[in-house]
């Protein structure tokens, strides 16, 4: 049933004509390619240098909670970024994703990381960080650089499994 | 001795062979390559906002860029690193794709600005860094911003017309 779904919604993407000017257009595929990567790199680099932070490791001349405000609108920009120009890479050519193991992964921890970072990342990096425990701050660093980074890698891994 | 012939002696050496010939190597170095995109380019992108006003206000200029500096000197150092390594898989096709050479060009011109910014702006970084940012500082900010995403495109081009 969820799979008869799946492959009727593959069908009317391919056969919308809204989607194929991408996938016709010189280049089309290349530069929504190139703008989810730069929204890749915005989000995974702030959310990085949180990190850092977070685990003591780096940006220790300012306060976790001021960092993660003032990276707050980039790390947005950058989801969003990626995820519009994600669809758009999606929409023209479902076939060749929806069927494809390491993209059924990639959602699944998408769906892992965006939950983890609105439900919970966001409530740890408004707290200072010294007044948790190491192992603590060490787990919940460990959990968003796994999810984000494995997102992005299961990602990269889509064009190895063909 | 053309570039050609060093070129393909080069992509014929043991270890270039062995990357390209490899079915987890050459993926592993090309993902490495380009999620070290968050430490190098994510990095510099927050210092960009920072000239530009954007985020980071109260913050001295010259407090941000120390404690940026060794997370994007890291990430160029794998980045270059990896590059070469990708690079040396695939030389004499890639020394003579359009892209590739743009991206090389959009890189000199990246760093050119980055070496006005040391020499024109960083000895003098105290008189301006608490206040108003200078003009021209701003203008080598978005020509960053610019030529580095110009870079992230270029080089994921690159992958379509090998």
């Amino acid at each position: 049933m969820f799979q008869t779904f799946i492959d009727r919604f593959v069908q009317w993407c391919y056969y919308s004509k809204d989607y194929a000017f991408i996938r016709d257009t010189p280049y089309g595929v290349p530069f929504v390619q190139s703008m989810h990567l730069t929204g890749i790199t915005l989000l995974l680099g702030t959310t990085l240098a949180l990190n850092l932070r977070l685990l003591g490791i780096g940006f220790k001349r300012m306060s976790l909670p001021y960092l993660a405000e003032q990276l707050w609108l980039w790390t947005k920009a950058g989801m969003a970024l990626t995820v519009v120009s994600g669809i758009m890479v999606f929409l023209p050519d479902p076939t060749r994703y929806a069927h494809n193991g390491p993209f059924r992964l990639k959602m699944i921890l998408l769906c892992l990381a965006l939950a983890y970072q609105f439900a919970v990342f966001r409530r740890v990096v408004r707290t200072d960080p010294e007044s948790g425990s190491k192992a603590r701050n060490a787990a919940f660093s460990a959990l968003s650089l796994c999810l984000w980074f494995g997102v992005a890698w299961s990602g990269r891994a889509i064009a190895f499994f063909q | 001795m053309s570039p050609i012939n060093i070129l393909n002696w080069l992509q014929h050496t043991w270890w270039a062979v062995g990357i390209k010939e490899s079915d987890f190597v050459f993926p592993l170095i090309e993902g490495s390559h380009i999620l070290s995109l968050s430490f190098s380019v994510g990095m510099v992108m927050i210092l960009d906002m920072r000239l530009l006003r954007i985020s980071f206000r109260s913050q001295p200029v010259s407090q941000l860029m120390g404690q940026l500096m060794p997370w994007t000197m890291t990430g160029f150092a794998v980045m270059l690193l990896t590059g070469i390594l990708l690079f040396a898989a695939q030389a004499v096709k890639v020394y003579g794709n359009t892209f590739f050479r743009i991206k090389m060009i959009l890189m000199l011109l990246a760093g050119l600005n980055a070496l006005y910014y040391q020499v024109r702006y960083y000895p003098k970084m105290a008189e301006w860094e608490r206040t108003k940012t200078p003009l021209g500082v701003r203008i080598i900010a978005v020509l960053s911003l610019i030529l580095w995403i110009g870079v992230i495109a270029c080089g994921r081009t690159t992958a379509y017309e090998l």
